[in-house]
């Protein structure tokens, strides 16, 4: 069973994140277990997308450790965080597709680089991850003529190239009609459950929280850093502070109006 | 509604009641002139009653709120610097600009020697498309800019040099001009506008739509990945460009030597490469190459200036021509002492 798992793949270790003078998050610690789905939440500004930044070395923070396998990838060397980003996969907000390219190119760009395969074989591993996300046969499309539902598939088709360890989804499902979320919902679990691949996964969305996390991270940025983990129905069920409780129960903090 | 206030203000009453019920639509400009008025009203000590309201007419009174309406406007964040701050900001602006535009050149010249030391990191694809782009794209307006440049500079000097009977020189003045100067600086004018403005929007757009941090992400060197092909396929095209509007330009000024001077095609090419020495021709060419290499760069490093938004794109691919411009200007001055020294 996926999301079972007691072996950390990621160690974050007192992590502090600061823009100038304004400290977005300060000293924060978790772990993220192979093959688990996490979730991390939040109000917006409360450095989420900062923290998924930092942990595909995209930013360095203020202080503090990501560890993968034993090592830091703050303080990795050139060589170190090229092996660390053939071992990840990101989709970003926008599915970040390479305009000028077919989604076959966009899929062999990685492909070509790290695995050298011959071409027949190059092409047969585009179509297997197309097919993966339900695209088959959209190879010669470029991202253009693709709905937003498509293009967020096509991009985890492009993450997925090399097989990756850990996938990263920044706001996954920002700006999609409700089915097509709920489609992409399955397409992780189903993804998750074949492959046993970790993901880390920035979202509002509670009906996906519900549906996917097996466990998540609730980021505020009054506390600077993190006030809730655990299953999502227990935190639901069970959470005493109200900035949790309002959160998985959508429902206004009284007091605060 | 002028109508109705000049009615109710006047009066004298304590209480006012205002009935609606024969409003069948009030839009919020209406609700909010009521709602002045009442406020006045009240307080002159009288009681205002707004009655049989519709339920439509409710709920715009309903969206009214009276806090907002007296709220003064917060202080933005930026943008309230008095005229010292605002000269001291933009010459810092100038300092960091350059200073960026030498550290963009140390990334792109260590992209350059990862480059020729491995040679199959190089996308050969792209810069063929570039080449094709900047180079092949550009010939039509190169070329007749080239010609009426040519033909300009012909024909002035003509009306000058036909005074006192030297037209013999007017060939000569137009490859001197052409070759030594004018082609290199016009062609690479023309690139700027074409090219660096293309490269920094192309790649300011990857850096809003989050391509050039998945590029990152997967392991490539942006500035390798988008900078080197572009820079490669300018400083090879724009060489060939000012060749090519050389030509024309000759053959601009060619027509009026024609049809004007009196002149064959034959003398008018003679004394034009009477003026026209290798060396000139060598330098010409470096500087062409110089040029290339500052306008792509540049367009390259606006671009990967942007964050985010539409107008950042825009104000990047501006500032990516002008400061194009600029330091071919700049470049020039230097090479014309040089060269001046060297010969």
């Amino acid at each position: 069973m996926p999301g079972e798992s007691k072996e950390p793949i990621l160690i974050v270790e007192g992590l502090t994140a600061r823009f100038g003078d304004n400290v977005v998050f300060e000293n924060v610690n978790f772990k993220v277990y192979r093959g688990e789905i996490l979730v991390v939440v939040g109000a917006s500004g409360c450095g989420k997308s900062t923290l998924l930044k930092i942990m595909i070395g995209l930013q360095t923070p203020a202080a503090g450790k990501v560890l993968y396998q034993g090592m830091d990838i703050v303080r990795a060397t050139e060589k170190e965080l090229l092996s660390y980003r053939q071992n990840i996969g990101v989709l970003f907000q926008s599915s970040a597709l390479f305009s000028s390219m077919t989604l076959k190119e966009n899929i062999a760009l990685p492909l070509e680089e790290y695995a050298r395969l011959d071409p027949a074989m190059t092409d047969m591993i585009i179509k297997m991850k197309l097919g993966m996300v339900n695209l088959a046969g959209y190879e010669n499309h470029s991202p253009a003529e693709l709905s937003g539902g498509m293009k967020k598939r096509a991009g985890i088709a492009r993450a997925m190239a090399l097989d990756p360890q850990v996938l990263f989804f920044d706001e996954l499902s920002a700006g999609l009609d409700p089915i097509t979320a709920v489609e992409l919902d399955e397409l992780i679990i189903k993804t998750n459950e074949a492959l046993g691949t970790t993901m880390v996964i920035v979202t509002h969305e509670l009906e996906s929280i519900y549906k996917i996390a097996h466990r998540v991270l609730m980021l505020d940025k009054q506390a600077q850093g993190i006030i809730a983990e655990g299953k999502p129905q227990e935190l639901k069920n069970n959470a005493t502070d109200p900035r949790v409780r309002s959160f998985f129960r959508r429902q206004k903090i009284i007091s605060l109006i | 509604m002028e109508e109705i206030k000049k009615e109710i203000l006047p009066q004298k009453a304590s209480t006012i009641v205002i009935d609606f019920s024969g409003v069948t639509y009030l839009d919020s400009i209406a609700a909010l002139a009521f709602f002045q008025m009442q406020k006045d009203l009240t307080r002159r000590g009288a009681d205002v009653q707004l009655i049989h309201l519709s339920n439509e007419a409710k709920g715009i009174f309903s969206v009214i709120h009276p806090d907002a309406l007296e709220h003064q406007p917060l202080k933005p964040l930026g943008g309230n610097e008095g005229f010292t701050q605002k000269v001291g900001q933009a010459s810092m602006a100038v300092v960091r600009d350059f200073s960026d535009f030498i550290s963009f050149t140390g990334e792109l010249l260590v992209a350059f020697f990862h480059t020729i030391r491995n040679p199959r990191t190089l996308r050969g694809a792209d810069v063929l498309f570039y080449v094709q782009r900047a180079g092949v794209d550009g010939l039509p307006i190169v070329g007749l800019i080239g010609a009426l440049i040519g033909l300009i500079i012909a024909f002035m000097s003509f009306l000058q040099l036909k005074m006192i009977g030297a037209n013999i020189y007017v060939p000569a003045l137009v490859s001197f001009a052409l070759i030594k100067e004018l082609g290199p600086i016009m062609t690479a004018i023309l690139v700027a506008g074409r090219s660096g403005s293309a490269y920094a929007a192309e790649i300011g757009t990857m850096m809003v739509n989050e391509e050039v941090d998945a590029l990152q992400t997967m392991g490539f060197d942006p500035v390798r990945f988008l900078a080197v092909p572009k820079v490669l396929a300018t400083v090879i095209v724009v060489p060939i460009l000012t060749i090519y509007a050389d030509f024309f330009g000759i053959i601009g000024g060619m027509i009026i030597g024609v049809t004007s001077l009196d002149l064959t095609i034959q003398t008018y090419i003679t004394q034009s490469l009477k003026t026209i020495k290798l060396f000139d021709v060598v330098t010409s060419l470096i500087k062409a190459g110089v040029f290339a290499a500052l306008i792509s760069a540049i367009g390259c490093q606006k671009g990967f200036e942007v964050r985010e938004g539409a107008q950042d794109v825009g104000r990047f691919t501006t500032s990516a021509v002008v400061n194009a411009i600029f330091m071919i200007v700049v470049a020039d001055s230097i090479f014309a002492i040089m060269f001046y020294y060297i010969k």
